[in-house]
């Protein structure tokens, strides 16, 4: 699904230059849960944006979706954000005048499909909103508008899903629920590359890389015993309770429904 | 599909954003105001003017008496005679078909009872044929009244209903300023000739209103009829002559007249149009610049209030050209809204104008609704483009940041 090699990424600040991304090379198979995980800096949202195609490499080669998008022009790049690729942010990023419907909607516009608002419906009803959706950002939860953003990246049908940091501003509870959608996407075959700093949600992947200074310096698979080992290492019974949850939480049964998700009320 | 999207899409936003947008477009709405009522204030006065001197032939010459234009004042210079009116007809009976000399004034006239103000026109047996205006009952005024000084009238058509009604007017005696006059005829509806409502007009021969009803020497205007449009040049010539050997003008000395033509009213007022056009004209394009800035303005907060959301369109799949599509069509609409507020006011004020004042003709060129309309679009893009490239080229990771 995205295989880089030798990416480079440098900003010029003043005299010095910036490495933002010093020679990453990585492989995604297509249908893995990768986590990636790092200090703020250490490049991770920028290859994020470089995998997304809303930036371009200094260098290196990049295949995303099995297109060589280090090659394409603007209007192909466009074309693939909208197609087989979805995008979940920190910050929702919605458009608070319209309706969920209306920013679901949004990708489509840019597909010309018609029909958009029942295929709009349809990924809203996944997420669990299809009764929200006339109501607007202002007027729904944390977790109600990631769960809308979700519908929107997803709306297309993407192969790819990149999502950063996607429950850094909501607590735990509704964060766990946002998880478990990802996790059901996961189990019908999409591929997703998730940034995080938390543990918790980090150890749910099936893959954790950690960068640090625009490397990677850790990649690891994940089974059961090395979600154990990483979340035990605590003292406090709450932190571990909970740790155990999220262990439990990354095995989901592959027929899960998404809509089952107990609705968000906070 | 798609175009209906972003057009619906730009509508929300103006809906939602309605006083800010209502403000931003204050200057297309002003322009374009200015422009509608402007144009149907002009169009309708000249229509209205162009109409009334219709009656007044190409083939006709009408004269005043002259302006002395010496020293600083312009005064009015009396010398049309009576006799200038035969004069020109006996010497130019080749191009001369005949002459109608005029003193208009206002009177009062009565009937027993009843009472009506009306405009008295001094005239003689010409002044039908010369403005193709008929007799409907009796007579008009003969050379013998004109002559015998008679105290004979022809009323004008809503005179005679004013005082008589259905009864037939023809033989009964009015007093007009007092004075006892038979009437001898009844003229048909025309409503206006030039400036005058001849159906609220009595006429009486000019020998007697400038003599027992006025006491006056000078006549108000002579019209001449030549034999044809085409020879207008060579008669004002020769009826220029005319009047200078008749009123004793040496040569060298300038006319104690003035001549004026269809053509030259025409002209006159084409020209009177053109500076009110260059005026109003200068208004309108000043308060469509200043529109134009207005909406660049506004476009432009708009584009940096948006920049996550323009992050996020391009994230999701826009292109540069949707997005500044986008806000082009945002700028237009905002412009197109205010072009047609513009013209709605336009119009109102020019119809409210012509109600209030009862002066006013007003007529609104459909063409001025489609050129306002097309104005206002163009603004929008001219005014929209620097905006929209500055969103179309925003950087999506910076703007996906942007706070």
């Amino acid at each position: 699904m995205i295989e880089a090699a030798q990416l480079r990424k440098e900003y010029r600040m003043g005299d010095s230059v910036v490495h933002a991304l010093d020679g990453v090379d990585l492989h995604v198979a297509a249908g893995e849960f990768v986590s990636i995980t790092g200090a703020s800096g250490s490049g991770k949202s920028t290859l994020m944006h470089i995998f997304g195609c809303l930036d371009r490499p200094t260098s290196g080669t990049l295949r995303v979706a099995g297109e060589m998008v280090s090659v394409l022009n603007d209007k192909h790049l466009a074309e693939i954000r909208n197609q087989r690729i979805g995008f979940v942010f920190q910050t929702f990023n919605l458009i608070n005048r319209t309706t969920a419907l209306d920013n679901v909607v949004v990708p489509l516009i840019y597909t010309r499909r018609s029909f958009a608002k029942k295929a709009a419906r349809e990924a809203l009803e996944r997420v669990g909103l299809g009764k929200r959706a006339r109501h607007r950002p202002s007027e729904m939860s944390g977790g109600e508008c990631q769960r809308v953003a979700i519908a929107r990246a997803i709306v297309n049908k993407p192969r790819l899903i990149l999502a950063d940091e996607p429950t850094g501003n909501l607590d735990t509870r509704t964060g766990e629920q946002i998880m478990h959608i990802f996790h059901d996407l996961h189990a019908e075959g999409i591929t997703i590359v998730l940034v995080t700093h938390e543990t918790d949600v980090a150890v749910q992947a099936e893959r954790m890389i950690h960068m640090k200074d625009g490397k990677i310096v850790e990649d690891t698979a994940v089974d059961d015993r090395r979600r154990e080992q990483i979340l035990t290492q605590t003292h406090d019974a709450h932190t571990k309770a909970f740790r155990q949850k999220a262990i439990a939480r990354a095995v989901v049964p592959a027929n899960a429904r998404i809509a089952d998700a107990d609705p968000v009320r906070d | 599909m798609f175009h209906i999207q972003i057009l619906l899409m730009s509508f929300r936003g103006l809906r939602q954003n309605l006083l800010r947008s209502l403000l931003a477009t204050l200057g297309v709405i002003i322009g374009v105001g200015a422009v509608v009522s402007a144009v149907s204030i002009l169009e309708g006065a000249q229509r209205d003017i162009l109409d009334r001197f219709e009656s007044l032939g190409a083939d006709q010459i009408l004269i005043f008496n002259g302006v002395d234009r010496h020293g600083s004042r312009r005064t009015q210079m009396n010398s049309l005679l009576p006799e200038d009116s035969d004069r020109i007809e006996e010497d130019n009976r080749d191009i001369v078909l005949a002459t109608s000399p005029q003193y208009a004034g206002a009177a009062q006239v009565k009937y027993f009872e009843k009472n009506a103000y009306v405009n008295l026109l001094g005239g003689r047996e010409a002044y039908p044929l010369i403005n193709n205006y008929q007799v409907l009952h009796g007579r008009f005024i003969t050379r013998e009244d004109v002559r015998g000084d008679a105290m004979v009238c022809v009323l004008g058509y809503k005179v005679a209903e004013d005082l008589f009604g259905a009864l037939p007017p023809v033989g009964k005696t009015v007093k007009i300023n007092g004075k006892s006059f038979i009437i001898v005829g009844v003229m048909e509806e025309k409503g206006a000739l030039g400036f005058v409502e001849v159906d609220n007009q009595v006429v009486i021969p000019v020998t007697t209103a400038m003599g027992r009803m006025f006491g006056q020497r000078y006549l108000t205007m002579l019209v001449v009829q030549c034999t044809s449009a085409d020879r207008v040049p060579v008669c004002i010539e020769r009826v220029k002559k005319s009047l200078r050997a008749g009123h004793q003008i040496n040569a060298g000395q300038d006319d104690d007249f003035t001549i004026f033509t269809q053509d030259q009213f025409k002209q006159q007022l084409g020209q009177v149009a053109l500076i009110f056009g260059v005026v109003l004209y200068s208004i309108a394009g000043i308060s469509i610049v200043v529109g134009a800035i207005g909406i660049m303005n506004i476009m432009l907060v708009s584009v940096t209030e948006r920049t996550r959301e323009i992050g996020v369109r391009i994230a999701v799949g826009a292109r540069r050209f949707d997005i500044l599509k986008q806000f082009l069509a945002e700028a237009s609409i905002i412009s197109m809204f205010g072009g047609s507020l513009g013209i709605v006011c336009g119009w109102a004020i020019a119809n409210f104008l012509s109600e209030f004042t009862q002066v006013i003709e007003v007529y609104t060129p459909p063409i001025i609704i489609a050129l306002a309309l097309l104005m206002a679009v163009m603004v929008g893009i001219v005014s929209g483009i620097y905006p929209a490239i500055r969103a179309a080229r925003l950087d999506p990771v910076q703007a996906l940041r942007y706070e």
